[in-house]
Protein backbone atom coordinates (compact mmCIF):
# COMPACT_ATOMS: atom_id res chain seq x y z
CA UNK A 1 0.00 0.00 0.00
CA UNK A 2 1.59 3.36 -0.94
CA UNK A 3 1.21 6.11 1.58
CA UNK A 4 1.27 8.81 -0.87
CA UNK A 5 -2.05 10.60 -1.70
CA UNK A 6 -3.47 9.49 -4.36
CA UNK A 7 -6.59 10.32 -6.13
CA UNK A 8 -8.00 7.07 -6.89
CA UNK A 9 -10.24 5.91 -3.88
CA UNK A 10 -11.68 9.83 -4.53
CA UNK A 11 -12.90 8.65 -7.95
CA UNK A 12 -13.97 5.43 -7.38
CA UNK A 13 -16.40 7.02 -4.68
CA UNK A 14 -17.49 9.79 -6.82
CA UNK A 15 -20.55 8.91 -8.63
CA UNK A 16 -22.24 7.08 -5.90
CA UNK A 17 -21.45 10.11 -3.42
CA UNK A 18 -22.92 13.01 -5.62
CA UNK A 19 -25.92 10.40 -6.12
CA UNK A 20 -26.40 10.18 -2.22
CA UNK A 21 -25.13 13.52 -1.63
CA UNK A 22 -28.47 14.89 -3.42
CA UNK A 23 -31.22 12.19 -3.23
CA UNK A 24 -30.55 11.69 0.59
CA UNK A 25 -28.29 14.33 2.19
CA UNK A 26 -29.20 17.52 1.21
CA UNK A 27 -33.08 16.37 1.42
CA UNK A 28 -32.30 16.04 5.19
CA UNK A 29 -30.78 19.55 5.33
CA UNK A 30 -33.62 20.82 2.78
CA UNK A 31 -36.53 19.03 5.17
CA UNK A 32 -35.43 20.34 8.18
CA UNK A 33 -35.59 23.87 6.78
CA UNK A 34 -38.97 23.75 5.13
CA UNK A 35 -40.31 22.48 8.47
CA UNK A 36 -39.62 25.71 9.58
CA UNK A 37 -41.57 27.52 6.81
CA UNK A 38 -45.00 27.60 4.95
CA UNK A 39 -44.37 26.44 1.56
CA UNK A 40 -46.80 24.88 -0.84
CA UNK A 41 -44.19 24.15 -3.55
CA UNK A 42 -45.66 26.56 -6.18
CA UNK A 43 -45.13 29.60 -4.38
CA UNK A 44 -41.27 29.96 -2.30
CA UNK A 45 -41.21 28.92 1.28
CA UNK A 46 -42.15 31.58 3.71
CA UNK A 47 -40.14 31.10 7.16
CA UNK A 48 -42.85 30.95 10.04
CA UNK A 49 -40.39 29.80 13.32
CA UNK A 50 -41.74 26.95 14.99
CA UNK A 51 -45.47 26.97 13.52
CA UNK A 52 -45.37 23.60 12.03
CA UNK A 53 -44.33 22.27 15.11
CA UNK A 54 -46.69 23.79 16.88
CA UNK A 55 -49.17 22.43 14.64
CA UNK A 56 -47.82 19.23 14.97
CA UNK A 57 -48.44 19.16 18.56
CA UNK A 58 -52.17 20.39 18.51
CA UNK A 59 -52.74 18.10 15.32
CA UNK A 60 -54.91 15.16 16.83
CA UNK A 61 -54.66 13.15 13.31
CA UNK A 62 -50.97 13.39 13.63
CA UNK A 63 -51.27 11.51 17.05
CA UNK A 64 -53.57 8.93 15.91
CA UNK A 65 -51.39 8.55 13.18
CA UNK A 66 -48.58 8.07 15.00
CA UNK A 67 -50.54 5.94 17.29
CA UNK A 68 -51.16 3.87 14.43
CA UNK A 69 -47.75 3.41 13.31
CA UNK A 70 -46.61 1.90 17.20
CA UNK A 71 -49.61 -0.60 16.66
CA UNK A 72 -48.14 -1.25 13.48
CA UNK A 73 -45.28 -2.51 15.63
CA UNK A 74 -46.91 -5.47 16.34
CA UNK A 75 -46.34 -6.98 12.81
CA UNK A 76 -42.91 -7.32 13.89
CA UNK A 77 -42.80 -10.21 16.72
CA UNK A 78 -45.64 -11.47 14.77
CA UNK A 79 -42.96 -12.16 11.64
CA UNK A 80 -40.68 -13.19 13.78
CA UNK A 81 -42.55 -15.88 15.72
CA UNK A 82 -44.02 -17.38 12.33
CA UNK A 83 -41.50 -17.32 9.97
CA UNK A 84 -39.38 -19.64 12.46
CA UNK A 85 -42.36 -21.77 12.70
CA UNK A 86 -42.34 -22.11 9.12
CA UNK A 87 -38.70 -22.78 8.61
CA UNK A 88 -38.86 -24.85 11.02
CA UNK A 89 -41.68 -26.82 9.26
CA UNK A 90 -39.92 -26.40 5.80
CA UNK A 91 -35.95 -27.00 6.84
CA UNK A 92 -36.08 -30.65 6.47
CA UNK A 93 -35.88 -33.46 3.52
CA UNK A 94 -39.74 -34.09 2.47
CA UNK A 95 -40.60 -34.85 -0.92
CA UNK A 96 -41.97 -31.65 -2.58
CA UNK A 97 -40.39 -29.40 -0.20
CA UNK A 98 -38.27 -27.02 -2.47
CA UNK A 99 -41.53 -26.82 -4.08
CA UNK A 100 -43.62 -25.69 -1.42
CA UNK A 101 -40.64 -23.22 0.04
CA UNK A 102 -40.63 -21.42 -3.68
CA UNK A 103 -44.80 -20.81 -3.08
CA UNK A 104 -43.98 -19.59 0.36
CA UNK A 105 -41.45 -16.99 -1.28
CA UNK A 106 -43.55 -15.56 -4.20
CA UNK A 107 -45.43 -12.87 -2.45
CA UNK A 108 -41.99 -11.48 -1.39
CA UNK A 109 -41.48 -10.88 -5.11
CA UNK A 110 -45.41 -10.06 -6.00
CA UNK A 111 -44.95 -6.30 -4.90
CA UNK A 112 -47.67 -5.19 -2.29
CA UNK A 113 -49.25 -2.61 -4.88
CA UNK A 114 -50.30 -5.49 -6.95
CA UNK A 115 -51.60 -7.85 -4.32
CA UNK A 116 -52.77 -4.90 -2.03
CA UNK A 117 -55.38 -4.51 -5.00
CA UNK A 118 -55.90 -7.94 -4.80
CA UNK A 119 -57.09 -8.29 -1.77
CA UNK A 120 -59.16 -5.19 -1.61
CA UNK A 121 -61.07 -7.10 -4.77
CA UNK A 122 -61.14 -9.81 -2.07
CA UNK A 123 -62.56 -7.90 0.91
CA UNK A 124 -64.92 -5.77 -1.25
CA UNK A 125 -68.25 -6.16 0.29
CA UNK A 126 -68.99 -8.13 -3.31
CA UNK A 127 -65.75 -9.96 -2.67
CA UNK A 128 -64.87 -13.56 -2.37
CA UNK A 129 -64.30 -13.47 1.76
CA UNK A 130 -67.77 -12.75 1.79
CA UNK A 131 -68.94 -15.23 -0.21
CA UNK A 132 -67.35 -18.25 1.16
CA UNK A 133 -68.07 -17.27 4.57
CA UNK A 134 -71.73 -16.77 3.46
CA UNK A 135 -71.77 -19.99 1.89
CA UNK A 136 -70.37 -21.57 5.38
CA UNK A 137 -72.64 -20.27 7.13
CA UNK A 138 -69.93 -18.27 9.26
CA UNK A 139 -71.71 -14.40 8.21
CA UNK A 140 -75.39 -14.38 7.79
CA UNK A 141 -75.05 -11.38 5.37
CA UNK A 142 -71.99 -10.03 4.09
CA UNK A 143 -69.57 -7.80 6.03
CA UNK A 144 -68.14 -4.15 4.40
CA UNK A 145 -64.80 -5.58 6.07
CA UNK A 146 -62.62 -2.23 4.71
CA UNK A 147 -65.82 0.10 5.77
CA UNK A 148 -65.19 -0.96 9.51
CA UNK A 149 -62.77 1.18 11.23
CA UNK A 150 -61.83 -1.43 13.86
CA UNK A 151 -60.53 -3.48 10.96
CA UNK A 152 -58.47 -1.05 8.93
CA UNK A 153 -55.25 -1.41 10.36
CA UNK A 154 -55.75 -5.32 11.48
CA UNK A 155 -56.23 -6.04 8.41
CA UNK A 156 -53.26 -3.71 6.47
CA UNK A 157 -51.21 -5.66 9.46
CA UNK A 158 -52.42 -8.95 7.79
CA UNK A 159 -51.21 -7.73 4.17
CA UNK A 160 -47.57 -6.48 5.32
CA UNK A 161 -47.40 -10.28 7.57
CA UNK A 162 -48.62 -11.80 4.38
CA UNK A 163 -45.85 -9.95 2.16
CA UNK A 164 -43.26 -10.60 4.35
CA UNK A 165 -43.40 -14.49 5.93
CA UNK A 166 -42.22 -16.13 3.26
CA UNK A 167 -38.65 -13.84 3.00
CA UNK A 168 -38.24 -13.86 6.80
CA UNK A 169 -38.50 -17.62 6.76
CA UNK A 170 -35.86 -18.26 3.96
CA UNK A 171 -33.42 -15.94 6.58
CA UNK A 172 -34.43 -18.32 9.35
CA UNK A 173 -33.65 -20.70 7.30
CA UNK A 174 -30.56 -20.13 6.18
CA UNK A 175 -29.84 -19.65 9.92
CA UNK A 176 -31.38 -23.05 11.08
CA UNK A 177 -28.81 -24.83 8.19
CA UNK A 178 -26.12 -23.26 9.86
CA UNK A 179 -26.45 -25.26 13.49
CA UNK A 180 -24.63 -28.01 13.87
CA UNK A 181 -26.59 -31.04 13.97
CA UNK A 182 -24.77 -31.94 16.56
CA UNK A 183 -26.67 -29.65 19.14
CA UNK A 184 -29.95 -31.44 18.29
CA UNK A 185 -28.53 -34.83 19.14
CA UNK A 186 -26.84 -33.52 22.28
CA UNK A 187 -30.31 -32.16 23.25
CA UNK A 188 -31.90 -35.70 22.42
CA UNK A 189 -29.54 -36.65 24.72
CA UNK A 190 -30.40 -34.39 27.72
CA UNK A 191 -34.12 -36.06 26.93
CA UNK A 192 -35.35 -33.53 24.94
CA UNK A 193 -38.37 -33.77 22.91
CA UNK A 194 -39.25 -31.88 19.59
CA UNK A 195 -40.32 -29.09 20.89
CA UNK A 196 -37.72 -28.33 23.36
CA UNK A 197 -34.64 -28.99 20.90
CA UNK A 198 -36.27 -26.11 18.95
CA UNK A 199 -36.44 -23.67 22.13
CA UNK A 200 -32.92 -24.82 23.57
CA UNK A 201 -31.16 -25.17 19.96
CA UNK A 202 -32.94 -23.53 17.09
CA UNK A 203 -34.14 -20.42 19.12
CA UNK A 204 -30.13 -19.15 20.52
CA UNK A 205 -28.36 -20.26 17.21
CA UNK A 206 -31.26 -18.24 15.01
CA UNK A 207 -30.07 -15.13 17.55
CA UNK A 208 -28.43 -13.42 14.80
CA UNK A 209 -31.20 -13.38 12.46
CA UNK A 210 -33.69 -12.23 15.04
CA UNK A 211 -32.22 -9.38 15.49
CA UNK A 212 -31.77 -8.81 11.64
CA UNK A 213 -35.44 -9.46 10.92
CA UNK A 214 -36.48 -7.11 13.94
CA UNK A 215 -34.42 -4.21 12.91
CA UNK A 216 -35.52 -4.76 8.85
CA UNK A 217 -39.04 -5.33 9.64
CA UNK A 218 -39.76 -3.07 12.33
CA UNK A 219 -37.84 -0.26 10.08
CA UNK A 220 -40.01 -1.38 7.55
CA UNK A 221 -43.21 -1.24 9.88
CA UNK A 222 -42.63 2.47 10.36
CA UNK A 223 -42.36 3.23 7.02
CA UNK A 224 -45.51 1.56 6.05
CA UNK A 225 -47.57 3.09 3.25
CA UNK A 226 -48.65 0.92 -0.24
CA UNK A 227 -50.53 -1.20 2.11
CA UNK A 228 -52.78 1.71 3.57
CA UNK A 229 -52.79 3.14 -0.05
CA UNK A 230 -54.07 0.28 -1.76
CA UNK A 231 -56.63 -1.23 0.99
CA UNK A 232 -57.83 2.21 1.48
CA UNK A 233 -58.31 3.29 -2.21
CA UNK A 234 -56.21 5.70 -1.48
CA UNK A 235 -58.24 7.72 1.33
CA UNK A 236 -56.75 6.32 4.56
CA UNK A 237 -59.89 4.91 5.92
CA UNK A 238 -62.61 6.16 7.20
CA UNK A 239 -62.40 8.27 10.34
CA UNK A 240 -58.37 8.06 9.51
CA UNK A 241 -58.71 4.68 11.07
CA UNK A 242 -55.82 3.65 8.65
CA UNK A 243 -53.60 7.07 8.54
CA UNK A 244 -49.72 6.17 9.47
CA UNK A 245 -47.11 9.31 10.24
CA UNK A 246 -45.95 7.96 6.50
CA UNK A 247 -49.59 8.47 4.88
CA UNK A 248 -50.27 11.16 6.94
CA UNK A 249 -46.85 13.09 5.63
CA UNK A 250 -47.81 11.83 2.03
CA UNK A 251 -51.27 13.57 2.23
CA UNK A 252 -50.01 16.53 3.43
CA UNK A 253 -47.10 16.85 1.14
CA UNK A 254 -48.28 15.25 -2.04
CA UNK A 255 -52.22 15.60 -1.86
CA UNK A 256 -52.64 19.19 0.08
CA UNK A 257 -49.23 20.83 -1.62
CA UNK A 258 -48.13 21.33 2.61
CA UNK A 259 -44.54 21.15 2.26
CA UNK A 260 -43.70 22.75 5.61
CA UNK A 261 -46.39 20.76 7.53
CA UNK A 262 -45.26 17.21 5.71
CA UNK A 263 -41.43 18.35 6.65
CA UNK A 264 -42.72 18.80 10.24
CA UNK A 265 -43.88 15.39 10.13
CA UNK A 266 -40.60 14.06 8.25
CA UNK A 267 -38.52 15.52 10.90
CA UNK A 268 -40.71 13.79 13.68
CA UNK A 269 -40.64 10.74 11.66
CA UNK A 270 -36.71 10.59 11.24
CA UNK A 271 -36.73 11.51 15.39
CA UNK A 272 -38.59 8.44 16.06
CA UNK A 273 -36.72 6.29 13.20
CA UNK A 274 -33.45 7.24 14.87
CA UNK A 275 -34.44 6.85 18.59
CA UNK A 276 -35.97 3.35 17.39
CA UNK A 277 -32.87 2.03 15.40
CA UNK A 278 -30.89 3.07 18.73
CA UNK A 279 -32.97 1.31 21.53
CA UNK A 280 -33.34 -1.71 18.85
CA UNK A 281 -29.86 -2.39 18.26
CA UNK A 282 -28.91 -1.76 22.26
CA UNK A 283 -31.83 -3.93 23.73
CA UNK A 284 -30.81 -7.19 21.35
CA UNK A 285 -27.41 -6.09 22.05
CA UNK A 286 -28.08 -6.47 25.77
CA UNK A 287 -30.09 -9.55 24.63
CA UNK A 288 -26.91 -11.34 22.98
CA UNK A 289 -24.50 -10.25 25.84
CA UNK A 290 -26.70 -11.47 28.72
CA UNK A 291 -25.97 -15.07 26.98
CA UNK B 1 -34.94 -62.08 22.84
CA UNK B 2 -36.70 -59.78 24.85
CA UNK B 3 -34.29 -56.78 24.21
CA UNK B 4 -34.92 -57.80 20.04
CA UNK B 5 -38.49 -57.21 20.60
CA UNK B 6 -37.98 -54.35 22.22
CA UNK B 7 -36.18 -52.68 19.22
CA UNK B 8 -38.34 -54.45 16.34
CA UNK B 9 -40.91 -52.52 18.41
CA UNK B 10 -39.17 -49.36 18.61
CA UNK B 11 -38.65 -49.45 15.35
CA UNK B 12 -41.86 -49.93 13.84
CA UNK B 13 -43.08 -47.58 16.31
CA UNK B 14 -40.60 -45.00 15.38
CA UNK B 15 -41.72 -45.11 11.75
CA UNK B 16 -45.23 -45.06 12.55
CA UNK B 17 -44.35 -41.44 14.46
CA UNK B 18 -42.23 -40.60 11.22
CA UNK B 19 -45.26 -40.74 9.27
CA UNK B 20 -47.80 -39.42 11.15
CA UNK B 21 -45.73 -36.79 11.58
CA UNK B 22 -44.96 -36.06 8.07
CA UNK B 23 -48.60 -36.53 7.87
CA UNK B 24 -49.42 -33.45 9.84
CA UNK B 25 -46.15 -32.02 8.21
CA UNK B 26 -48.41 -31.61 4.60
CA UNK B 27 -51.29 -30.67 6.22
CA UNK B 28 -49.81 -27.59 7.78
CA UNK B 29 -47.62 -27.14 4.32
CA UNK B 30 -50.53 -27.50 2.64
CA UNK B 31 -52.95 -25.34 4.88
CA UNK B 32 -50.05 -22.32 4.58
CA UNK B 33 -49.60 -22.68 0.68
CA UNK B 34 -53.20 -22.55 0.31
CA UNK B 35 -53.47 -19.26 2.00
CA UNK B 36 -50.37 -17.73 -0.13
CA UNK B 37 -51.56 -18.97 -3.26
CA UNK B 38 -55.47 -18.49 -2.71
CA UNK B 39 -55.31 -14.42 -3.91
CA UNK B 40 -53.08 -15.42 -7.01
CA UNK B 41 -55.25 -17.84 -8.04
CA UNK B 42 -58.67 -16.28 -7.29
CA UNK B 43 -57.33 -12.87 -9.70
CA UNK B 44 -56.06 -15.31 -12.26
CA UNK B 45 -59.64 -16.93 -12.56
CA UNK B 46 -61.33 -13.83 -12.14
CA UNK B 47 -59.41 -11.96 -15.04
CA UNK B 48 -60.79 -14.54 -17.10
CA UNK B 49 -64.24 -14.27 -16.37
CA UNK B 50 -66.92 -13.25 -18.96
CA UNK B 51 -70.35 -11.26 -17.98
CA UNK B 52 -72.15 -14.99 -17.60
CA UNK B 53 -69.90 -15.65 -14.98
CA UNK B 54 -70.28 -14.49 -11.23
CA UNK B 55 -67.49 -12.65 -9.68
CA UNK B 56 -70.06 -12.86 -6.49
CA UNK B 57 -72.09 -15.53 -6.02
CA UNK B 58 -72.94 -17.97 -3.03
CA UNK B 59 -71.77 -20.25 -2.84
CA UNK B 60 -68.68 -19.07 -4.72
CA UNK B 61 -67.45 -19.57 -8.19
CA UNK B 62 -63.92 -19.81 -8.40
CA UNK B 63 -63.46 -21.10 -12.12
CA UNK B 64 -64.96 -19.35 -14.99
CA UNK B 65 -67.11 -21.92 -17.30
CA UNK B 66 -66.46 -19.21 -20.43
CA UNK B 67 -62.95 -18.39 -19.90
CA UNK B 68 -62.51 -15.09 -22.13
CA UNK B 69 -59.45 -12.83 -22.81
CA UNK B 70 -62.27 -9.89 -22.86
CA UNK B 71 -61.29 -8.15 -19.72
CA UNK B 72 -57.31 -7.68 -21.11
CA UNK B 73 -58.45 -6.55 -24.52
CA UNK B 74 -60.69 -3.90 -22.48
CA UNK B 75 -58.14 -3.08 -20.28
CA UNK B 76 -55.56 -2.92 -23.29
CA UNK B 77 -57.81 -0.55 -24.76
CA UNK B 78 -58.09 1.75 -22.39
CA UNK B 79 -54.61 2.09 -20.83
CA UNK B 80 -51.66 2.48 -22.51
CA UNK B 81 -50.48 -1.01 -20.82
CA UNK B 82 -47.95 -1.36 -23.74
CA UNK B 83 -46.51 2.15 -22.80
CA UNK B 84 -46.66 0.51 -18.72
CA UNK B 85 -44.51 -2.13 -19.26
CA UNK B 86 -41.91 -0.65 -21.90
CA UNK B 87 -41.60 2.54 -19.12
CA UNK B 88 -41.21 -0.33 -16.01
CA UNK B 89 -39.14 -2.36 -17.98
CA UNK B 90 -36.87 0.76 -19.23
CA UNK B 91 -36.78 2.16 -15.74
CA UNK B 92 -35.83 -1.41 -13.69
CA UNK B 93 -33.14 -2.19 -16.18
CA UNK B 94 -31.57 1.44 -16.42
CA UNK B 95 -31.42 1.44 -12.38
CA UNK B 96 -30.30 -1.97 -11.96
CA UNK B 97 -27.09 -1.15 -14.20
CA UNK B 98 -26.21 2.11 -13.36
CA UNK B 99 -26.66 1.27 -8.85
CA UNK B 100 -24.87 -1.85 -9.82
CA UNK B 101 -21.82 -0.48 -11.42
CA UNK B 102 -22.00 3.17 -9.11
CA UNK B 103 -21.93 0.93 -5.80
CA UNK B 104 -19.54 -1.59 -7.08
CA UNK B 105 -16.94 1.14 -7.85
CA UNK B 106 -18.09 3.20 -4.72
CA UNK B 107 -17.75 0.05 -2.27
CA UNK B 108 -14.15 -0.96 -3.78
CA UNK B 109 -12.06 1.40 -1.71
CA UNK B 110 -13.75 1.36 0.95
CA UNK B 111 -13.36 -2.30 1.44
CA UNK B 112 -9.54 -2.17 0.12
CA UNK B 113 -7.83 0.80 0.10
CA UNK B 114 -6.36 3.64 2.87
CA UNK B 115 -7.26 7.29 2.62
CA UNK B 116 -7.84 10.14 4.31
CA UNK B 117 -11.82 10.64 4.78
CA UNK B 118 -12.39 6.80 4.53
CA UNK B 119 -13.87 6.21 8.21
CA UNK B 120 -15.95 9.61 7.95
CA UNK B 121 -17.41 8.46 4.65
CA UNK B 122 -18.01 4.98 6.29
CA UNK B 123 -20.04 6.22 9.13
CA UNK B 124 -21.69 9.06 7.54
CA UNK B 125 -23.23 6.30 4.88
CA UNK B 126 -24.24 4.43 7.82
CA UNK B 127 -26.68 6.98 8.90
CA UNK B 128 -27.92 7.88 5.91
CA UNK B 129 -29.33 4.63 5.91
CA UNK B 130 -31.50 5.13 8.17
CA UNK B 131 -33.54 8.11 7.02
CA UNK B 132 -36.59 7.20 5.95
CA UNK B 133 -38.17 7.49 2.08
CA UNK B 134 -41.01 9.41 3.01
CA UNK B 135 -38.33 12.08 3.79
CA UNK B 136 -36.21 12.28 1.13
CA UNK B 137 -38.98 12.13 -1.07
CA UNK B 138 -40.49 15.67 0.04
CA UNK B 139 -37.20 17.53 -1.21
CA UNK B 140 -36.73 15.35 -4.13
CA UNK B 141 -39.94 16.62 -5.77
CA UNK B 142 -39.22 19.76 -5.16
CA UNK B 143 -35.52 18.76 -6.87
CA UNK B 144 -37.76 16.99 -9.52
CA UNK B 145 -39.98 20.22 -10.22
CA UNK B 146 -37.64 23.10 -9.51
CA UNK B 147 -34.79 22.39 -10.56
CA UNK B 148 -33.76 19.61 -12.76
CA UNK B 149 -37.17 19.61 -14.50
CA UNK B 150 -37.70 16.39 -15.37
CA UNK B 151 -41.18 16.20 -13.38
CA UNK B 152 -43.13 13.96 -15.50
CA UNK B 153 -40.48 12.56 -17.53
CA UNK B 154 -39.01 9.11 -16.88
CA UNK B 155 -35.44 10.03 -16.22
CA UNK B 156 -37.32 11.29 -12.42
CA UNK B 157 -37.97 7.65 -11.53
CA UNK B 158 -34.61 6.58 -12.21
CA UNK B 159 -31.89 8.96 -11.14
CA UNK B 160 -32.88 8.80 -7.30
CA UNK B 161 -31.99 4.95 -7.15
CA UNK B 162 -28.44 5.90 -9.48
CA UNK B 163 -26.27 4.33 -5.28
CA UNK B 164 -27.97 2.77 -2.77
CA UNK B 165 -26.22 2.42 0.57
CA UNK B 166 -27.62 -0.91 1.43
CA UNK B 167 -25.89 -2.05 -1.59
CA UNK B 168 -22.97 -0.55 -0.95
CA UNK B 169 -22.15 -2.33 2.00
CA UNK B 170 -23.60 -5.49 0.54
CA UNK B 171 -20.49 -4.83 -1.83
CA UNK B 172 -17.77 -3.99 0.80
CA UNK B 173 -18.40 -6.93 2.55
CA UNK B 174 -17.89 -8.46 -0.55
CA UNK B 175 -14.30 -7.44 -1.18
CA UNK B 176 -13.58 -7.58 1.86
CA UNK B 177 -13.48 -11.42 0.94
CA UNK B 178 -11.49 -10.62 -2.09
CA UNK B 179 -7.41 -11.60 -1.09
CA UNK B 180 -5.21 -8.34 -0.72
CA UNK B 181 -2.29 -10.56 -2.92
CA UNK B 182 -4.06 -10.58 -6.13
CA UNK B 183 -4.63 -7.07 -5.51
CA UNK B 184 -0.92 -6.30 -5.43
CA UNK B 185 0.22 -8.61 -8.02
CA UNK B 186 -1.86 -6.75 -10.22
CA UNK B 187 -0.26 -3.44 -8.78
CA UNK B 188 3.34 -5.32 -9.36
CA UNK B 189 2.44 -5.78 -12.68
CA UNK B 190 1.88 -2.05 -13.25
CA UNK B 191 -2.09 -2.62 -14.00
CA UNK B 192 -4.08 0.61 -13.31
CA UNK B 193 -6.27 0.88 -10.58
CA UNK B 194 -9.09 0.70 -12.56
CA UNK B 195 -8.22 -2.41 -15.02
CA UNK B 196 -6.69 -4.28 -11.37
CA UNK B 197 -10.93 -3.34 -10.23
CA UNK B 198 -12.35 -4.21 -13.29
CA UNK B 199 -10.29 -7.79 -14.72
CA UNK B 200 -9.23 -9.30 -11.15
CA UNK B 201 -11.37 -8.50 -8.60
CA UNK B 202 -14.79 -7.72 -10.38
CA UNK B 203 -14.92 -11.52 -11.11
CA UNK B 204 -14.51 -12.96 -7.94
CA UNK B 205 -17.19 -10.86 -6.53
CA UNK B 206 -19.66 -11.75 -9.35
CA UNK B 207 -22.12 -13.83 -6.69
CA UNK B 208 -22.64 -10.36 -5.17
CA UNK B 209 -23.14 -8.23 -7.58
CA UNK B 210 -25.77 -10.44 -8.69
CA UNK B 211 -27.55 -10.66 -5.45
CA UNK B 212 -27.25 -6.68 -5.49
CA UNK B 213 -28.96 -6.48 -9.57
CA UNK B 214 -31.55 -9.20 -8.29
CA UNK B 215 -32.60 -7.07 -5.13
CA UNK B 216 -32.45 -3.84 -7.08
CA UNK B 217 -34.19 -5.74 -9.38
CA UNK B 218 -37.35 -6.57 -7.47
CA UNK B 219 -37.30 -3.32 -5.71
CA UNK B 220 -37.56 -1.32 -8.92
CA UNK B 221 -40.31 -3.46 -10.98
CA UNK B 222 -42.58 -2.83 -7.25
CA UNK B 223 -41.47 0.27 -6.97
CA UNK B 224 -44.90 2.82 -6.21
CA UNK B 225 -44.32 5.24 -3.93
CA UNK B 226 -41.78 7.76 -5.48
CA UNK B 227 -42.74 7.07 -9.73
CA UNK B 228 -46.09 7.53 -8.48
CA UNK B 229 -45.35 11.28 -7.59
CA UNK B 230 -43.44 12.16 -10.08
CA UNK B 231 -45.08 10.66 -13.09
CA UNK B 232 -48.53 12.06 -13.85
CA UNK B 233 -49.61 11.65 -17.47
CA UNK B 234 -50.73 8.52 -18.30
CA UNK B 235 -48.38 7.43 -21.15
CA UNK B 236 -45.07 7.82 -18.60
CA UNK B 237 -46.44 5.01 -15.68
CA UNK B 238 -44.79 2.67 -14.65
CA UNK B 239 -46.82 -0.78 -14.35
CA UNK B 240 -47.18 -0.22 -10.69
CA UNK B 241 -48.63 3.43 -10.94
CA UNK B 242 -50.32 2.24 -14.28
CA UNK B 243 -52.03 -0.43 -11.87
CA UNK B 244 -53.33 2.08 -9.48
CA UNK B 245 -54.89 4.08 -12.51
CA UNK B 246 -56.32 1.52 -13.68
CA UNK B 247 -58.30 0.48 -10.73
CA UNK B 248 -59.38 3.89 -10.12
CA UNK B 249 -60.88 4.16 -13.98
CA UNK B 250 -62.62 0.73 -13.22
CA UNK B 251 -64.06 0.71 -10.68
CA UNK B 252 -66.63 -1.29 -10.64
CA UNK B 253 -65.03 -3.87 -12.83
CA UNK B 254 -63.18 -6.30 -10.79
CA UNK B 255 -62.46 -8.13 -13.77
CA UNK B 256 -60.56 -5.64 -15.80
CA UNK B 257 -59.18 -4.83 -12.25
CA UNK B 258 -57.95 -8.25 -12.04
CA UNK B 259 -56.11 -8.81 -15.20
CA UNK B 260 -54.10 -5.42 -14.77
CA UNK B 261 -52.88 -7.60 -11.13
CA UNK B 262 -52.68 -10.51 -13.55
CA UNK B 263 -50.01 -9.01 -16.19
CA UNK B 264 -48.52 -6.78 -13.28
CA UNK B 265 -47.60 -10.02 -11.30
CA UNK B 266 -46.89 -12.73 -13.66
CA UNK B 267 -43.75 -11.65 -15.39
CA UNK B 268 -42.17 -11.43 -11.78
CA UNK B 269 -43.24 -14.69 -11.29
CA UNK B 270 -42.41 -16.10 -14.43
CA UNK B 271 -39.30 -14.56 -13.33
CA UNK B 272 -38.79 -15.95 -10.05
CA UNK B 273 -39.65 -19.85 -11.32
CA UNK B 274 -37.01 -19.42 -13.62
CA UNK B 275 -34.40 -18.26 -11.01
CA UNK B 276 -35.79 -19.54 -7.97
CA UNK B 277 -32.05 -19.99 -6.80
CA UNK B 278 -30.50 -16.99 -7.77
CA UNK B 279 -33.78 -14.98 -6.64
CA UNK B 280 -33.70 -16.97 -3.31
CA UNK B 281 -29.94 -16.82 -2.46
CA UNK B 282 -29.63 -12.88 -3.72
CA UNK B 283 -32.62 -11.77 -1.64
CA UNK B 284 -32.00 -13.46 1.46
CA UNK B 285 -27.93 -13.73 1.15
CA UNK B 286 -28.12 -10.10 2.00
CA UNK B 287 -28.38 -10.88 5.36
CA UNK B 288 -24.43 -12.61 6.32
CA UNK B 289 -23.33 -9.24 3.71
Amino acid sequence: MTKKFSLTPYLFLTPALVAIAIFVVYPIFAVFYYSFTDYSIVTPPVWIGLKNYSWLIHDTIFWRSLAHSFVYLLVTPILIVLSIILAIVVNRKLPGIQAFRALFFIPVISGSIAVGIAWRLMLDTNGIINAILLSLGILKEPMQWLAEPALTLPFCMALTIWLGVGYYMMIFLAGLQNIPEELYDAAMLDGCNSWQKHWHVSIPGLRPQITFVAVISSLAALQVFNEVFTLTGSLGGILQSGYTVVFYLWQQAFRLSHAGKASAIAMALLVITLAFSITNIRLLERGTETD
Amino acid sequence: MMNQTIVKDDHSRVVLQKTTQNFFLYIILSCVAIVTVFPFLWVFFTSFKGPTDAVYSVPPQLIPHDPTFENYLRVWELLPVGRFFTNSIFVTLSVVVLNTLFTSLAAYPLAKMKFRGSNTIFYLLLVTYIIPPALTAIPSYILAVRVFHYYDHIQAAILPYLATVFNIFLLRQAYKGVPDDLIDAGRVDGASELRIWWDIVVPIIRPSLATVAIITFVEQWNNFFWPSLVLPTMTNKTLQVGLVALQGAFLNDSRGIAAGVVMTVVPMIIFFLLLQKQFIRGLTGAVKG
